[in-house]
């Protein structure tokens, strides 16, 4: 089982280093490129905890869906390297890394304190298994979160037809 | 031939999503322009939806409702990530730019 330990290190690396290559690269294409190598961490990470319906829906969402939208985005903005970097001066760096680095650690040690009740039986939850809960108990949020979509694709058009002047 | 089975341990998960949540906290505060700040909270909503799934594996691991409501935070990511980008191009097309420091006609 050492293979599996070795796999499950690097993805956290990959998870790690591709956050901290969001937070820290100087441009936003950069940024963007660090948020899809985390979002293929975290889909590594689901296929560990048992869950490749998620690790796949992960990966089509994030990956497919909103990187491709903030993609646009950014070409839509256009040629950021006339407009000011995105390091400023560093008090400022020092002051963001002081407030995440205080609530990592306070939560840090939130969670190392804590006694969890880990139960040791086995996970199978199949995609059939998560298709009968959305279906059985959760209609109404699975409904709601279709008609919470529905509103922001209209509102998203709404806005961009009002800012170009045709009402 | 037996690991150290850190693939099995809770809190590895729990720190990782924290990890997660710090980088999109310094993201938020330290970035500036509006769609870097996006994209840190996407980082954000990833930390949780792995926390949710992590307690769903190791606590209650005999239903699926950590992993359906992962599923909803990724309905409501899509569903943010299209309103917010639409608002960026607003701001864009009035002001000129997305600086996230330079809004500040409403706090005057």
């Amino acid at each position: 089982m050492i293979f599996a330990d070795i796999i499950f290190v690097i993805i956290i690396f990959i998870t790690l280093g591709g956050a901290l290559m969001t937070v820290l690269s100087g441009s936003i294409i950069y940024a963007l490129m660090g948020l899809v190598t985390t979002m293929f961490g975290v889909a590594g990470l689901y296929i560990y905890l048992n869950a490749p319906f998620l690790a796949m829906m992960q990966i089509l969402i994030y990956v497919g869906a909103i990187s491709v939208l903030i993609t646009f985005a950014i070409m839509l903005i256009g040629p950021l390297y006339k407009k000011p970097k995105e390091w400023s001066y560093p008090l400022k760096f020092i002051l963001a890394a002081v407030v995440a680095l205080f609530s990592f650690f306070v939560f840090a040690k939130v969670i190392l304190k804590t006694q969890w009740t880990v139960l040791s039986k086995p996970f199978a939850i199949s995609a059939k298994d998560i298709g009968r809960l959305l279906f059985d108990r959760l209609t109404f949020p699975f409904e709601l979160i279709s008609l919470v979509i529905v509103v922001a694709i209209i509102g998203a058009v709404m806005l961009s037809l009002y800012s170009r002047g045709e009402k | 031939m037996t690991g150290i089975g850190l693939y099995n341990s809770l809190n590895v998960y729990l720190l990782i999503g924290l990890a997660l949540l710090a980088c999109g906290i310094l993201g938020v505060v330290y970035r500036r322009t509006l769609i870097s700040m996006l994209i840190s909270i996407e980082l954000i909503m990833n930390g949780a939806g792995l926390n949710l799934v992590a307690f769903n594996r190791f606590v209650a691991p005999d239903n699926a409702y950590g992993m359906a409501f992962t599923l909803f935070i990724m309905g409501i990511a899509a569903a943010e990530a299209a309103i917010a980008l639409a608002i960026i191009i607003l701001i864009l097309r009035r002001y000129r730019h997305v600086e996230g420091a330079k809004l500040k006609e409403m706090k005057d």
